[in-house]
């Protein structure tokens, strides 16, 4: 229990390696790729997979700051859906300006995202639950919004926000830095985002330690539903229209890049970086699948391999290096027993 | 209100008191469990039912089993513990389906598929279009569009769907059969999905280069894919012959706007309507074909 | 009784026990012995090994080494149901009954007696349930539901349960906690006719004049060693709780030289009949700079209820509490930490640290608030600077601010949960069980600080179980027993015996202030 403060320099190497791990895992991958298919490793298309993990990875961004607070958002798929179409009939039926319908649509993830947020803080609803009712909320509120049919013929600066470029740069990846980089600020330069941290870390502590831990929950949620719906800006964007069935199976994948990219469903521990590279990771699968024109009955069960020989890869990695204090169970766990 | 006339009627019935005609007045009651109605493609279908119904006299109860076979089981269980006339199915499973179809057996109400077919089961008519023509038909535009050579692009549906197994399967046999210079240069699952029609053709079209023709197992597909053109720079849309399947809405616009080729109708009012029609034609003791084809349109207008 | 031995025989014999946990010797070479027809107490401080000795008799625990013989045979038993089908029973202070059954069923649950493959002989069971109520001569039905009887009545329904089991031990550890004068009586009476029908009891409790009034012969324990065993009728309480707390009061103050108290400065914190429902009430106190509140007693007896209360993690229902002669309502640690009271919890791990987060984040958590820029920003610099200040002060070894608290030992933790609260500069501190876990090295500097702290014209009030701590560290002392105010003490003019008559409710010692207040 004591004198493991010497572990320190070792300790520091452990994270080095631990991430550079996830993005050595990433690397390998790109390296297969490469190898197999001269197609993959040029400008063009590694655009492309940039462009095409924009929309994972932004949801990413919003799942993780929840998961980092020990809970979980389901509803995000349902959420980028209400939204998009919610903004874009404004926008089509509504007549109004561009901005102002991108504006309306964020708004409305927002809104719905802080409904999930006051259910899991103030009612006291598990996260689990209080999600999965918003995501077949928002499923139905998309559907009877637009009576099942898709919003489609959207303004060009609609479209500008999925497949415009700025500077030369495609706009989804703009925004994609963007909201990585604002991530960053929050969580590593911001007062709420170290208390997303400490909340994750210890729920308890940071309630004696006087942390604002409801309103740091409703922010975790509003964030993740903007989140998901500024992705269904993007999406609609790109596919100039909207539609209510969008997302399905969303807040799979967005789980999927925060949980290969390093982030503890127990709370407190994650990096940002981690979710962009596990972003990265699997749009890379997906991107590579199709240029080496994989069958179709394969391609499931290659992801799916993917994913967990990444994940055993990376956890490999982080077993072989000396201190592994990270996400062992408690070394110093002393058993104090109660003797009367 | 309704289930005491049943009662009473079928109390009378069995009592002997009643006569035949008045029997034959009371409406028939319908059960449609529908696979989604997420999709407009079901929505219309019901809708044709829907109004089959009331033209033939008969009340049509309507649940959605939301793509989930284990909600479709509960809807099943539903209709048959009402004790429906008969039950028309559109399965979001051919297997899952099965048991459902043997408890009707078993409770002697008559079962006529829609759209998609149940694995086993007795069932009196299967309606649905013919999706291997529907694929020909496809093959036979693009061939000829392509004047008989090109390299062309198939985005798949859902694998293991039959909807994607025949569509497949009439567009590859037509060009092996009938267009040779017509070449599949990828096959790539989209899954009836606008957004990945929108990445896989994207990767695609960096992994082949420019190609002259896609054919798509539905519109959502090639809609994402016409998309991905657009936004490349390479390549334009009026370069590249682009075919659907389905005729939504939003097809039929890109249609009108010359950025789709073709698409091929089915029609699912007429699937939902005819699927009626076949099961009161039974009811009323006329016999029914075994397979109920639906004719499948090609829009290019 | 089937065993062929001498009436005077021990039913029970315990011999040389030893049981350690990591860090702890909970028994050393324990003796323990009881005679049918014998009621024996077993007395001690919390944590002299009473609990450790009883989960061994009754299969919880096995010893490290030693040997038990019950009714001529040898050997510990592997398990409670072990030792309950060997006629060793245990009556908890938490009754183990299921309130909503009717008390036949409890009697037999899990056993009932039967009359076919799965069908309860419900004539049968009723029956002999009755039967063993009735032979207790308690006024039981036994179709009507636990619920409905009074507490020592349940306790008694517990005790018809055992015996229905044939028990011909039975140990009731604290049984007299939630009883009444009255029913405290009543139990009595049922244990001296069991101790008439050859049964053994063995009687855990704090209550002198309780174990006076019952017990036969009083087996004294301190620090997991037995240091008398004796007729009742050979000593009295204050022997007993000579023996309970040692004589060896060692002093972690380094001798005296305790800060000065200004006498008429206006007092930090001033409690007013301060209570919440059964776990404390009618606390009034005052607090001055400068002050080391010690708060003694026996567990449960509410001081980490008021703590909790004072910190509005579970605030108080009634009373008054001004700091500094505000008026203040307390009702969630927000409302302290603004009205200047920190509170370093006893769970460290659970309530304090986070764990996985560095030594500098968790020290300025409490802060966090006061280094925003533009409300939002963290100023990284200053905060390291004032975690920087706080390790050093509190000498917390640490390579850096950045380690993470996990791989700090137990003492370091703990100061690194103080630094967090020192580092809001409250006016009140209040530690509860600051020590406890941590090496006798930490437990020096904790000390100092605490010292350094009121010399700066903090106010400190300090729970703590241990007497020596609570001697040697404290300015004053308040005694608290089953919730209330049982005393206030100078550590100069007071020792450990007269603490322990304060807690266990030996002598009334007038509830209020004391000299210094």
């Amino acid at each position: 229990m004591n004198a493991s403060a010497h572990t320190a320099p070792r300790e520091t190497r452990g994270r080095l390696l631990e991430r550079f791990g996830l993005l050595l895992c990433l690397l390998l991958l790109v390296l297969v790729l490469s190898l197999v298919t001269d197609r993959f490793l040029t400008v063009d298309n590694l655009t492309n997979v940039v462009r095409q993990s924009s929309i994972n990875a932004i949801i990413a961004v919003g799942v993780m700051l929840v998961i980092l607070t020990r809970g979980i958002d389901l509803s995000v798929g349902s959420v980028l859906a209400f939204s998009s179409v919610f903004g874009t009939t404004w926008l089509t039926q509504g007549g109004v300006p561009v901005p102002v319908a991108i504006l309306l649509s964020v708004g409305a993830g927002v809104v719905l995202g802080l409904t999930s947020g006051a259910l899991v803080a103030y009612l006291r609803i598990p996260p689990f639950i209080a999600t999965l009712g918003m995501m077949t909320f928002a499923r139905g509120a998309a559907l009877a919004y637009t009576q099942g049919q898709p919003v489609s013929g959207l303004a060009g600066g609609y479209r500008w926000a999925g497949a415009g470029e700025l500077l030369g740069v495609p706009v989804p990846i703009v925004l994609l830095a963007l909201v990585y980089l604002l991530g960053y600020l929050l969580l590593e330069h911001t007062g709420p985002g170290r208390s997303i941290r400490a909340i994750g870390d210890n729920p308890e502590a940071a309630r004696w330690s006087g942390l604002p831990v409801r309103r740091v929950q409703l922010l975790v949620y509003g964030i993740s539903g903007g989140l998901a719906a500024l992705a269904g800006v993007i999406l609609a964007g790109r596919l100039n229209s909207a539609q209510p069935t969008a997302g399905v199976f969303y807040e799979l994948d967005a789980i999927a890049a925060v949980v290969v990219g390093g982030t503890s469903f127990a709370g407190g521990k994650g990096s940002l970086s981690g979710t962009l590279i596990g972003a990265l990771l699997i749009a890379s699968i997906n991107n590579g699948m199709n240029l080496l024109n994989f069958p179709a009955d394969l391609q499931a069960i290659a992801k799916g391999a993917v994913i967990i020989l990444a994940l055993l890869l990376y956890r490999q990695l982080r077993r072989t290096r000396p201190g592994r204090a990270v996400r062992a169970p408690t070394p110093n766990e002393n058993p104090e027993p109660h003797p009367s | 209100m309704k289930t005491r006339i049943r009662t009473l009627s079928l109390l009378l019935g069995s009592l002997g008191l009643a006569s035949a005609p008045a029997l034959a007045q009371e409406e028939p009651t319908l059960g449609l469990s529908v696979s989604t109605l997420n999709n407009p493609f079901f929505v219309t279908l019901v809708e044709g039912a829907t109004i089959a119904a009331n033209e033939g006299g008969a009340e049509l109860l309507v649940l959605d089993a939301q793509d989930n076979p284990s909600t479709e089981a509960a809807n099943l269980e539903d209709l048959i513990a009402q004790g429906v006339d008969a039950i028309l199915i559109n399965p979001t499973d051919a297997d899952a389906v099965v048991p459902s179809v043997l408890a009707a057996n078993d409770a002697g109400i008559p079962v006529f598929t829609v759209d998609r077919s149940s694995a086993a089961g007795a069932v009196v008519a299967h309606v649905a279009s013919d999706n291997v023509a529907g694929g020909r038909l496809a093959g036979e535009f693009l061939c000829e569009q392509l004047g008989g050579t090109g390299e062309v692009v198939e985005l798949e549906g859902i694998a293991g769907t039959s909807a994607a197994r025949d569509r497949g399967a009439g567009f590859n046999a037509y060009l092996a059969e009938e267009c040779p210079g017509v070449e599949v240069v990828a096959r790539q699952p989209a899954n009836f999905n606008r957004a990945e029609g929108l990445t896989v053709f994207e990767n695609i079209l960096t992994s082949t280069g420019p190609v002259d023709g896609v054919f798509a197992h539905n519109d959502e597909m090639v809609l994402g894919a016409i998309e991905a053109t657009r936004a490349a720079s390479d390549v334009s849309v009026e370069d590249i012959v682009f075919v659907g399947f389905d005729a939504v809405d939003d097809a039929r616009a890109a249609v009108a706007e010359g950025s789709l080729a073709a698409t091929v109708a089915q029609q699912p009012a007429l699937i939902g309507a005819l699927g009626v029609e076949a099961a009161l034609a039974y009811l009323e003791g006329e016999s029914v074909r075994e397979s109920v084809p639906v004719d499948l349109q090609l829009v290019t207008e | 009784m089937d065993e062929a031995s001498a009436p005077d025989a021990p039913l029970l014999s315990l011999r040389g026990l030893e049981k350690s946990f990591p860090g702890v010797r909970a028994l050393r070479a324990v003796d323990f012995e009881v005679r049918a027809g014998e009621i024996m107490a077993l007395v001690g401080e919390n944590g002299a090994g009473k609990s450790t000795l009883m989960k061994i008799l009754n299969g919880v625990d096995r010893p490290d080494a030693g040997s038990l013989r019950w009714r001529g045979r040898e050997g510990f038993p592997a398990s409670p149901a072990e030792a309950q089908a060997a006629g060793i029973s245990m009556i908890h202070q938490e009754l183990a009954l299921v309130p909503d059954l009717d008390v036949g069923r409890n009697l037999f649950l899990g056993r009932e007696p039967r009359w076919g493959p799965g069908l309860v002989d419900r004539r049968r069971l009723y029956r002999e349930a009755q039967e063993e109520l009735d032979q207790l001569g308690l006024a039981v039905d036994a179709r009507a539901t636990v619920r409905d009887y009074p507490l020592a009545q349940q306790q008694m329904i517990e005790v018809a349960k055992a015996l229905s089991l044939r028990a011909r031990l039975l140990v009731m550890d604290e049984p007299t906690s939630s009883l009444t004068g009255r029913e405290v009586e009543v139990l009595f009476e049922r244990m001296r006719s069991l101790r008439s029908r050859g049964i053994a009891l063995v009687f855990i409790s704090h209550r002198m004049e309780e174990i006076f009034a019952i017990a036969d012969r009083i087996t004294i324990m301190r620090d997991g060693a037995v240091v008398s065993v004796d007729p009742a009728a050979n000593l009295d309480a204050d022997e007993v709780i000579r023996r309970m707390v040692g004589r060896e009061v060692g002093d972690p103050g380094e001798g005296g030289g305790w800060p000065a108290v200004a006498a008429d400065a206006e007092p930090l914190l001033e409690v007013e009949g301060l209570g919440r429902g059964r776990a404390f009430r009618d606390i009034s106190f005052r607090l001055q700079p400068g002050e080391i509140l010690g708060v003694s007693g026996l567990v449960g007896a509410g001081r980490t209820e008021l703590a909790e209360a004072l910190f509005g993690v579970r605030p108080a229902e009634v009373g008054r509490l001004r700091v500094q002669g505000r008026e203040q309502r307390i009702r969630h640690p927000g409302d302290a930490l603004r009205a200047g009271i920190a509170l370093v919890p006893e769970d460290r791990k659970g309530q304090g640290l986070f764990l996985g987060m560095s030594v500098g984040a968790n020290t300025v958590m409490a802060v966090l608030s006061r280094f925003l820029a533009a409300g939002l920003f963290l100023r990284h610099g200053r905060l390291r600077r004032v975690a920087e200040q706080f390790v050093e002060r509190l000498r917390v070894r640490t390579p850096s601010v950045r380690q993470e608290v996990r791989n700090l030992s137990g003492g370091n933790q703990q100061k690194v949960v103080i630094a967090k609260w020192l580092a809001l500069e409250p006016k009140v501190l209040i530690l509860d069980e600051p020590t406890r876990g941590i090496d006798v090295g930490a437990k020096a500097e904790i000390y100092r600080l605490m010292r350094s702290l009121a010399a700066e014209g903090m106010g400190i009030l300090m729970i703590s179980s241990e007497l020596p701590e609570i001697l040697g560290v404290s300015t004053r002392i308040l005694v608290l027993h089953e919730g209330r105010l049982a005393g206030s003490f100078l550590p100069a003019e007071t020792d450990s015996d007269e603490l322990m008559r304060a807690a266990t409710g030996t002598r009334a010692v007038a509830a209020g202030e004391g000299a210094a207040g």
